[in-house]
Parts: C-alpha cells; structure tokens; sequence
C-alpha cells in the first residue's frame, strides 16, 4: 500500500519542482519551423513536373522517324496525313507483326527505318519480301549489301536544289527536295534487276533509289528528313514521302525494336545470379544506413570553450636566429655572440661595466697567457669570410671563455693551467 | 530521436528471410519489405514506449571553487517526473577543459524517483568552466529506438591558479622571523623600528647598549652593575606592497609551457603570502587598458582568497598595455609610500619604452621593483653551438640577453630595481627581494 503512496507523493514533489527547460524542439515544433521549406519544396515539385509534361518530355522516349513522335525528329505529321487519307497505319513494332500486318491485308506498303541496325541479313531478305513495295529510309551497309547488291553510298547531296529528273511518279509530283542529305550510289546493278535514280546530287549519286525486281519495288530514300516532322513541309518532301508511303490503302509502318534481335548471346551476369541478392543488397544498404544514424548521432550540441592562445616566448628568437641564417649575417651573428661573451668575460675579471673591449681584451690576455693580438682576434678584430669561419669563431670564443673560466676558479684554476698554458709563458711574463 | 546498435543488428537479421524466401526477385523483395516494415513497427512501438528525456528536473550539487590540479565532484541529482521509468544515457556537457572525462552515464530511474550521477571534474585550465546543457537519451523497453533531448541545467565552477610557490613560503617565512628581534648588530637602518630592550648576552654588538635603559634598570633593581641592556629591533610594519600584473598581450607568451601570467600570479600570491604574513599591507591590481582584477583593503587569508579569486579570471588580453595610466591606478590604491612591484616582461627595448617613460612617476614615490619572466631556453640556446644553424640561433638567444640586460639596466638607472627568473625560480626570487628590501628598510 505504501510503496505507489510515496510513489505519488514523490511525483507530486518533483511536479511542483520546475522541470528542466528542453532546448531540443519538440517533433510538433520541428515541423512548425520547418513548414516553409516542405510547402517551398512541394510546390517546387509540383512545377517541375507540370513543367515536365508541358515540355513533352516523355516524346523524347519514341525513336527517331516514329509514326507516334511529335518530335522535330519523328514522323507523326505523316502519318496522321495518311490517315486521313484513308490509309490504313499499322505501326509494327517487331518483324513478326510486321508479317502479320502484312499477312492480313491485300496490298500493302511497308516503310521500315532500322536506326540501330538491329535486323540480320536474313531478316532484313524476309522483311523485303513482305510487301509489293517497301519502303526504306537511310538504309545502312548491311541493308544495301543484302536487298542491293553492288549499290554504295555517296556522300552529302551537293546539287542545290534537288530535282527529280526521273519517272518516279511521286518523285514528278514532289519536283524538289530539300537540299543537302545523303545520296546513294546505284552501282552495277544484277541482271534481273533495274535501277532508278532520282534528285540526282551529281557524279552519279541520287537521293532515292528504286529498284523494281519480280518480287516488288524497293525504294531507298536516303534522306531521313524527308519523313520527319521537322523537314516535311519544305521543298516538295510532303509529296515524296505521301507518294511513296501512300500508294496503297495499308501502310505498315515497322520501326524495328530490341525485341527483333533473335540471339542475345550468353546469359548475363543478372540473370545468373540469384534472386536474392538485389534485396540482400539493399537490405545491407538499410543496414548500413542505420549503423549510421546509430554511430553518426550526436549526444547533444557541442560545448563551445574559448581557449588561449599559444605563443612559445621563444618564437622570437628562433625568427631572429632564422633570419640571421637566410641573409647570412656572419659578421652580425659573430658580433653578438662577442658582445655576450665581452661582457661575461668583464664580468668575471671584475672590471666595471663601463670597461672598453680593448681594456677587457688586455685582461684576458694577461688572465689567459695568450698573445693580444690572437685574443683581440677572437674578441673584436676577426671578420669571418665564410660559414665555416663562424662556427670557428663560435667555437674558439666558448673556448676562451671556458679558459678564462678555468683559470680564474681557486683550486682547479692553478691543476689544468699548467701544462697547456705552458707555451705561452713567455708572453705573460712580458 | 536516435537508434541503437540493436536496431541495426535487427535490420540484419532480416537476410535470413530474404534469402530464404528468395528463389525469385520478388520473393525476396517482398521479404525484405515485410522484415523493414516489421523492424520499422518495432521501433515505432518501442519509441513511443520510451519515458519522455523532457520530464525531468535537474538539480545541480558543485563546489564553487577548486584549486587548479585537484578534483571535485560535480553531482547531477535527475528527478523523473514522467509517469514512464526512464532508462537511459546521460551526458552532463561540461566544457573540455574542466576534465571531466567521459561525460556519460547510465541511469535508470522509475516515474517519480531521484537518482543522481556523479563526475569527477579534474579542470586542466585557470578560469570559469561552465556547464550548460544535459542530453538525456531514453531508451525503449527492447532498446531499438530511443528518444533523445537536451534540457538546460547550467552551472559553473571556478578554477583558481594553482599557486605551486607555496611550497617556498615556509623557509621564506622563517627567513622574515630571523629578521624580527634582531639586535643591530646585523641590520641598523633607518627603517628598522625598535622593538623591545632585553638583557645583554655575549656575542650583542656593545653599540647596541641602550646605556640610559641600563642605568634606568640597575637604578630600580637591587644588583647595580651586574646587568646591562640592549636595545633590539624589528623589521618596519604596516607598510604597503601594490603588486601590478600586466595582463596585456606579452604576458601570453608560454614560458616553459606556462602562460607568463600564470606566472606572475604565482609570483605575486607568494610575495603576497609573504607581505601579510610580515605584517604588510598587500594591493592587487592586473591591468592592461583597463582594470582586469583588483584587491583593495584585505588581510590575512581573506587576502589570499580574494586574489585568486580574482586571478581566476583573468586571461591575458592581445592588447598592448596601456603603462601612462598605472601611476594613477597606483595612486587609487594608496597615497602613502609603497613598494610598488611591476609584475611584466622585460622584453625589447622598443616594447619596454612605454613602461621606462612612466618609471619616474613612480621611482619618484615609491620603491619600484620590476619582476620579470625570462625565458631559460635562451640561455640554453646561447650555449649551443655545434653546427652552422644553431650559432646563428646562439647568436639570436645571446642578442635576446643583451636586449633583457639593456632594458633591465635602463630600468635600473631610472631608479628601480630588476628580478628577472625563470618560471620556476621567479617567485622564490621576488620573494627574497623582498625581504632584502624589508631587511635593509627600503619599505
């Protein structure tokens, strides 16, 4: 009974105690200071794809010369003019529709741009026997060497303007083309086949290329604008094209697709591996994501400090002594390091501080044994010609302090003096 | 809102029905969408579950002051006021510098209960070391998600300056005792005050002998002529000591990885120390531009506490300090004639100027003495000289002495006197300066 009695009572105490002000928001508050951005950003998707569709951008998903493409690039108009027409469109997508198409109605046209090169010899032989005439656009090698043997291509068209100059009818009609696009040439042609070139562009290069055989006509039209919606109100493109795609009440119109390649080759490496693994991956991905969170959440802000700064008193110094070093201060350098050791030397040879160098030079000759002139040398007179002389110069003023040094200690002064200052008695006794 | 270790083990987990149930693509991912969600439910429920890190009353237990190098503990009291039992982290976010380690500590508290966390602060830094914040995480009962806030609970301790030099004040002490009750034979100055008159033991200096005291005794006394008086003497009392730290931006040099302020307040808590104890009135004033710390009028141990109290504050500013205004910043403090002890780098001639060109001011009132930290290594560096680089450096340090020594002899020509130390030997040395200057009666 007592226990959930003080219980209460203890909760009651720490509620009248004031609770600890959160600075973190709360989920509600977070939300309400981040309510601009979300709407700022809704709104910014809701333009983008409103944006998106106005612009079309899921046309560009339809291949070049399409009879559904609204694009500079497909063919849309044409077709669309054709229906109205009265021609039957049938858009193929693989050969075997094609085939159907062609199959269920009793004389039709067949129009066949392959971009990507996706049909085989054999294929390419089937599709020209479809058809009592076909129709193809930009032809590539493989369907020129196949359907046209001993046809070639020949370059950039350089009449301008294209004319007929052929019995064609629908090329009569159309009179002229655009200028420029591509020609083939006819070539030697076998001897059941005839071949007629239109809009010749010169040295025996035509933009359209009929050849009629027993099973049909084939007509090459080199220029792919002469379809597109782009290019097919100029010159007299509109006409070609009608003329030859319309000539009978079916038009198959057979774009041919991935799904025409027939042997895709060894399996890919995605379709041997398991089913498994892509979601095992994106599971490892989750769990590294939370791994993450869990590792990369900080414990609260940081704590701010403001710390002195770090200057090493010494910094002046070592500049100095740098700086002395890069402009080679030799004889600055060595005269310091005199007027450190002259007033040491003063110093301990209890002379005053207003001493000369001259008075402090004679004393620690006088202290040392040593010739002036050599102590003079080493004090005031030696200029040092290189770096080796400085650190000599260094060296031998350390040594004469540690001389004068020794010499003047009671005790050990009068043991070490003796043997090396032996040769220079003589002066001392001057 | 945060997650734990488990919740990532969790989502791992989940490759065992991934790949058992993954002969197709879409067995899998089904799989994989069906373990995320039931992970994601877990956490959900275990979040909501979780006892709410904002219902909590903070109490704090700190000592307001700790002398820099030793520990105190910092006592966070966390009471639950929630109707959930909490179970969590809790980090109490002091600033790096107050030492307190790893700041994080589990608890567990039922609804309405009190429970408190204890941490050891050893601060590594003179000063204020605040704390403002605590983040307490709150796990769920299968401790998957938790949640997590940070309340306000502030506090701050203070970090006084370690005052290392104490360990010299005994000897200086009894070294101060030596001077008290000494007979002339040692010392006769004139500021040496007399202190009392005792019978004559041998080995007293005869010109001591009070002899009217003499006569005074044996003419009351029964015995004549069997004693004879001296007189003896104590040091003056009641004088007054200003200690004056420059705060400006030289003193934060590191010397021997000290600040030289830390120094100076080492040195001037021991000179300090010492004055109280000889019975000398002792102010405190560390200035740069303006008044950065200031100790008027105290004594005895309130003296002490007062300064490092003071002291504890202070950082040095990067501004040049600014000298015209210390004679009347001196002035504030007393009007009676003081030792006045400059607490400030002897440096450059060029950065000492300001402070020579105001030394007549004060040598003119007062006893001045300039306490300075110099740097050991360029003593050191002045001695090395094996190779080309270190003659030149040699050369640098040996110029640096000259400079200190230039500086110091214009300061004592303006008629003030010079201590120089490294950080360790500049506190004892002021020290015995000044009961030189005690002992030969300069106060």
């Amino acid at each position: 009974m007592t226990p959930p009695g003080t219980a209460a009572r203890a909760r009651a105490a720490a509620e009248t105690a004031r609770e600890a002000p959160a600075l973190t928001p709360t989920l509600r508050g977070a939300g309400r200071a981040a309510r601009f951005w979300v709407v700022a950003g809704l709104i910014a998707l809701v333009v983008a794809v409103i944006a998106a569709y106005v612009a079309g951008a899921g046309a560009s998903l339809q291949p070049a010369l399409s009879a559904k493409s609204s694009t500079p690039a497909g063919s849309r108009a044409l077709a669309e003019v054709l229906r109205e027409q009265g021609v039957r469109v049938i858009v193929a997508d693989t050969l075997t529709e094609a085939e159907d198409a062609a199959a269920a109605s009793a004389d039709p046209t067949l129009f066949s741009y392959d971009a990507n090169g996706y049909l085989t010899a054999g294929q390419l032989r089937d599709l020209a026997r479809l058809a009592p005439r076909t129709v193809i656009a930009a032809p590539d090698f493989l369907t020129l060497h196949t359907l046209a043997p001993g046809m070639g291509f020949g370059g950039v068209s350089s009449a301008d303007p294209l004319e007929a100059r052929c019995d064609l009818p629908a090329a009569r009609r159309a009179g002229t083309l655009s200028s420029g696009g591509d020609t083939l040439r006819p070539g030697d042609a076998p001897g059941d086949v005839t071949r007629t070139g239109c809009f010749p562009g010169g040295d025996g290069t035509f933009s359209v290329v009929t050849q009629a055989t027993d099973a049909g006509m084939l007509t090459f039209v080199a220029p792919a604008e002469v379809f597109q919606n782009g290019h097919i109100t100029a010159e007299g493109n509109a006409a070609l094209a009608l003329g030859l795609l319309g000539a009978s009440d079916t038009l198959i119109w057979y774009l041919p697709t991935l799904a025409d390649v027939v042997d895709p080759g060894p399996p890919s490496i995605g379709e041997l591996t398991p089913g498994w693994v892509t979601p095992a991956l994106v599971l490892l991905a989750l769990v590294a994501l939370a791994a993450a969170v869990w590792r990369g959440r900080r414990f609260g802000p940081l704590v701010a400090e403001n710390l002195p700064v770090t200057v090493k008193a010494g910094e002046t110094m070592e500049g100095r002594g740098r700086l002395y070093a890069r402009s080679s201060a030799r004889l600055r350098a060595v005269d310091t390091l005199r007027v450190g050791s002259v007033s040491r030397l003063a110093n301990r040879l209890g002379l005053p501080r207003t001493a000369t160098v001259d008075e402090v030079a004679v004393q620690v000759a006088a202290v040392c044994a040593r010739p002036l002139p050599d102590v003079r040398a080493i004090l005031v007179d030696a200029v040092p010609a290189g770096d080796r002389d400085v650190v000599r110069l260094s060296d031998r003023l350390a040594e004469l302090e540690r001389d004068v040094k020794r010499r003047l200690e009671p005790g050990r002064g009068d043991a070490s003096a003796g043997p090396p200052g032996a040769p220079n008695r003589p002066d001392t006794e001057e | 809102m945060a997650l734990t270790g488990r919740f990532a083990a969790l989502l791992g987990l989940g490759l065992v029905p991934v790949i058992l149930f993954g002969g197709t693509t879409l067995g899998a991912a089904v799989a994989l969408g069906l373990w995320v969600l039931l992970a994601v439910i877990l956490g959900l429920v275990d979040l909501v579950l979780a006892a709410s890190p904002r219902r909590l009353v903070l109490e704090r237990l700190l000592p307001a002051r700790v002398r820099l190098g030793e520990s105190v503990a910092s006592e966070l009291f966390l009471t639950n006021s929630g109707s959930r039992r909490l179970r969590g982290i809790v980090r109490d976010a002091w600033q790096p510098s107050a030492g307190a380690g790893d700041n994080r500590s589990a608890v567990d508290i039922p609804a309405g209960e009190r429970r408190g966390v204890t941490l050891q602060l050893t601060p590594s830094r003179r000063g204020e070391r605040r704390v403002a914040e605590v983040t307490v995480r709150s796990f769920g009962p299968l401790r998957l998600w938790a949640r997590q806030a940070t309340l306000h609970a502030p506090g701050h301790i203070r970090v006084l300056p370690p005052f290392h030099a104490r360990k010299h004040l005994p000897s200086r002490i009894a070294r101060l005792k030596e001077l008290d009750g000494r007979t002339s034979t040692l010392v006769r100055g004139q500021g040496t005050e007399f202190d009392s008159l005792r019978e004559y033991v041998r080995g007293d200096d005869v010109r001591s002998i009070d002899w009217r005291a003499t006569a005074r005794h044996n003419g009351s006394a029964d015995n004549p002529g069997q004693r004879v008086m001296v007189r003896t003497w104590r040091p003056e009392r009641d004088r007054r000591v200003v200690v004056v730290v420059d705060s400006g931006r030289t003193s934060a040099a590191r010397v021997d990885d000290e600040p030289r302020l830390d120094t100076a307040f080492e040195a001037s808590l021991l000179l300090a120390a010492l004055a109280s104890r000889a019975g000398d009135h002792v102010d405190f004033l560390a200035y740069d531009r303006r008044v950065r710390g200031r100790v008027h009028g105290a004594q005895g141990a309130e003296l002490l506490a007062r300064m490092v109290d003071a002291m504890a504050l202070i950082e040095p500013e990067l501004i040049e300090t600014d000298w015209t205004a210390v004679p009347a910043q001196v002035r504030a403090l007393t009007s009676q004639r003081a030792l006045v002890v400059l607490v400030t780098p002897v440096d450059a001639p060029g950065a000492s100027a300001a402070l020579l060109s105001v030394l007549p001011q004060l040598t003119a009132r007062h006893t001045v003495l300039v306490a300075s930290v110099t740097d050991p290594e360029l003593s050191r560096a002045a001695g090395e000289r094996s190779s080309l680089d270190e003659v030149y450096r040699a050369a640098a340090a040996e110029r640096a002495m000259l400079d200190i020594a230039r500086v110091s002899a214009a300061i004592r020509r303006q008629g003030a006197e010079v201590v120089t130390g490294s950080p360790a030997d500049l506190p004892p040395a002021l020290a015995d300066r000044y009961i030189a200057l005690k002992a030969a009666g300069r106060l």
